[in-house]
């Protein structure tokens, strides 16, 4: 796959550039830089607290950057066009909508059922046809395996379930980018099989994921480049095989130490 | 509108204060005995009491003004409007108070009761010593908001003609023509009059910790 | 006392429409009065210091303002200004201008409680302005707001008792002038009690009924 992404002369999907965010006087990210190319699935790893979470929201703007660029497929995120004035809620929610957000607690809408929560976004903010909308919603939740769900609310499932309408709410934006932000740490272990499957399915059906997980078994078999991340900063990146055989930092060693144990 | 004018808004300010006052004095012990009556779970009284309390949070003060004031003379009860007025306030409080008095009682921890009764104590002497000198405490910021919101409903007893601080404000503006200049002044009176309960109730409530409101 | 009730039985198409009048007052009124009270919830929310302020001023000035002082500013007053109504779309006006005030204070405080995360999913999937508002935050509000809608909404049933004062024909107004004509003030007003009891009776039931519908929803 990363032999195909390289031929074409699209832009990456992802291209992220110096990327620097500050909370008050503390440094959370520090001059990160990371591209994923079409169908690239990319592994963002790292202790709690180095900043991969606020590295996502960053790339949808749900966090303004103090310094660096965001490309979504060449367009710059969150500023317009000559490179000063910050983009408004509606310019911005054009691009955000070509983005597709898996969270770590689900962040399904409540009062809305399994189905209303699929097909909401599409139908309201992308503005497609309800019905055709609607019957992919369907192909989806088939897919994830959770048809008899349909009309069911977030409330009454489990954990698994909940991650999979939220993986299947995000494929209906058919996006050209996928990010996940510890889409199992919330789960029970014996659940996070499930969702695993699913995201495995997706990346060799040739999505652009961008994954932050601590499911190394995950990272090691699927993804096409792994990013360390420590302090704020990328310490080391590889093909997984690279990485997880023959680490080049004394970081990523200690790091695959502390993580894969057996 | 004249100093005269003005005095007379005083004054029904001064009513609506005192009447109040009189049926909050009134209205707080009778919600404690309702409370109680229901938390002891007294044999027919408990039941009663679950039907006043639900009866009179449901009946506007108007009406009940209106009821107490022309229905008691005809069964033989002759009674003037200030006291119809004061028994209105303090019959409609009371059944907002039970419900902050019983919420009180039911979150009262068991095992303070229980210890002391390891003690020998008596019932009345648990309630006197040990839970009342606590519950007040916990009551009194959903006390104090209940009677913030009883000093606004007290303009209800103007239907029976008492001269409180709305009644004195429209007899002005219909002796002067102009409405709007006594009425402002009394929206003012109003304004500083429910402040003061409020400021009392953040008070209570930094004091002695917060407790919801029944309304 | 049978004759009481005979008579209030002969009357009873009065009562009703006092009934029915305080009916139509109460559910219009706080109808509306959840519509503006949402539209100044968001103005209360708002990133604007000014708009907030000014919000802020505005609801917290009308919750210390009795009900009848503003039926009677809106009523007596609202002429001077050359704004005259009928006493019954004053009654109206004033339900609705008071409690927009506790309708936003309301929505207020179950927004400001609310999860930020729903939200946020909101924006991720493009949603923004106003879409967001009435599509993810509000119907969420509005499931967890219901018991306290219901209770609003019992005060408003009460408080159009008020408005016999400036001789709206709700139904203490159809009890009193029965009563001042048979001389039964007891069995009109007791009668007048029993329709407010069961008018709020029928809210606490609507209230359940929400309640079991938003609970599968959060
Ligand atoms: N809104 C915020 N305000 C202040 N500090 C924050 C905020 N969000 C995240 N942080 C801090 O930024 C650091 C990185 O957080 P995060 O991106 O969530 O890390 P990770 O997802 O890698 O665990 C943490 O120290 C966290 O406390
Ligand atoms: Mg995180």
């Amino acid at each position: 796959m990363t032999e195909a992404a390289t031929e074409t002369r699209d832009p990456p999907v992802l291209e992220i550039s110096g990327l620097t965010k500050t909370f008050g006087d503390r440094i959370v990210l520090d001059g990160v830089s990371l591209s994923v190319a079409r169908g690239q699935t990319v592994c963002l790893l790292g202790p709690s607290g180095s900043g991969k979470s606020t590295l996502l929201r960053c790339v949808n703007w749900l966090e303004t950057p103090d310094q660096g660029a965001i490309y979504l497929s060449g367009e710059r995120m969150g500023i317009r066009k000559g490179g000063v004035v910050p983009m408004g809620n509606g310019e911005l929610a054009r691009l955000r909508m070509r983005m597709g957000t898996v969270f770590q607690h689900f962040n399904l809408w409540p009062h809305m059922s399994v189905l209303q929560n699929i097909i909401e976004a599409p139908i309201h903010v992308q503005k497609r046809r309800r019905d055709e909308v609607i019957a992919e919603a369907e192909a989806l939740l088939e897919n994830v395996g959770l048809s008899d769900k349909r009309d069911a609310f977030p409330s009454r499932l489990s954990g698994g379930q909940k991650q999979r309408v939220g993986i299947a709410r995000a494929l209906a934006m058919k996006p050209e980018l996928l990010l996940f932000d510890e889409p199992t740490s919330a789960l029970d272990p014996e659940l996070v099989g499930e969702v695993i499957a699913v995201m495995k399915t997706l990346s060799q059906g040739g999505s652009t994921m961008l994954v932050v997980t601590h499911e190394m078994g995950f990272a090691r078999e699927t993804a096409d480049k792994v990013v360390l991340m420590d302090a704020g900063r990328i310490v080391e990146e590889g093909e997984p095989e690279v990485f997880f055989g023959r680490p080049k930092t004394e970081r990523a060693r200690q790091f695959l130490q502390r993580y894969v144990s057996a | 509108m004249t100093f005269n004018a003005f005095l007379s808004l005083l004054h029904g300010a001064g009513v609506t204060v005192s009447v109040s006052m009189a049926g909050i004095a009134l209205g707080v012990p009778f919600g404690l005995v309702l409370a109680l009556l229901r938390w002891r779970r007294v044999p027919l009284l408990a039941p009663l009491t679950t039907v006043y309390v639900s009866l009179l949070r449901s009946t506007p003060a108007v009406t009940l003004c209106l009821l107490i004031f022309f229905a008691l003379p005809v069964i033989g009860i002759e009674i003037d409007a200030l006291s119809a007025a004061i028994a209105t306030l303090a019959l409609n409080t009371a059944a907002f108070n039970c419900e902050i008095w019983r919420s009180g009682l039911t979150s009262f921890p068991r095992e303070q009761v229980e210890a002391a009764r390891t003690f020998g104590m008596s019932g009345t002497l648990i309630f006197r010593r040990i839970i009342f000198p606590q519950l007040w405490r916990t009551c009194l910021p959903a006390l104090v908001n209940e009677m913030t919101l009883l000093i606004k409903s007290s303009t209800a007893i103007a239907v029976i003609g008492v001269a409180e601080i709305t009644r004195a404000a429209i007899r002005i503006g219909a002796q002067t023509y102009d409405p709007l200049p006594p009425m402002l002044v009394a929206t003012g009176i109003y304004v500083v009059l429910v402040l003061v309960f409020v400021g009392i109730q953040r008070l209570t409530e930094r004091l002695y910790g917060q407790a919801g409101g029944a309304r | 006392m049978i004759r009481d009730v005979s008579l209030i039985w002969q009357n009873a198409d009065r009562l009703l429409d006092g009934l029915t009048n305080t009916v139509i007052l109460s559910l219009v009124g706080a109808t509306l009065a959840l519509v503006f009270g949402a539209l100044v919830a968001i103005a209360l929310m708002a990133s604007n210091r000014a708009v907030r302020l000014t919000s802020r001023g505005l609801v917290d000035l009308m919750r210390c303002v009795p009900f009848l002082m503003l039926v009677y500013l809106v009523y007596y007053g609202l002429p001077r200004l050359g704004l005259r109504f009928d006493s019954w779309t004053a009654g109206l006006v004033a339900i609705v201008i008071y409690n927009t005030a506790y309708m936003a204070e309301i929505i207020r405080g179950i927004w400001s409680r609310l999860e930020r995360e729903t939200i946020e999913a909101g924006i991720a999937f493009g949603f923004h302005g106003w879409k967001l508002v009435a599509r993810i935050v509000m119907p969420q509000i509005f499931l967890a707001a219901a018991p306290m809608i219901g209770n609003q909404l019992i005060q408003i049933i009460k408080d159009t008792a008020f408005l016999t004062i400036i001789a709206v024909p709700e139904l203490t107004h159809a009890a009193n002038s029965i009563q001042a004509q048979y001389f039964i003030p007891f069995a009109t007003f007791l009668s007048a009690v029993l329709l407010y009891w069961a008018l709020c009776m029928v809210v606490e039931l609507g209230v359940f009924v929400v309640e079991r519908i938003a609970e599968k929803r959060r």
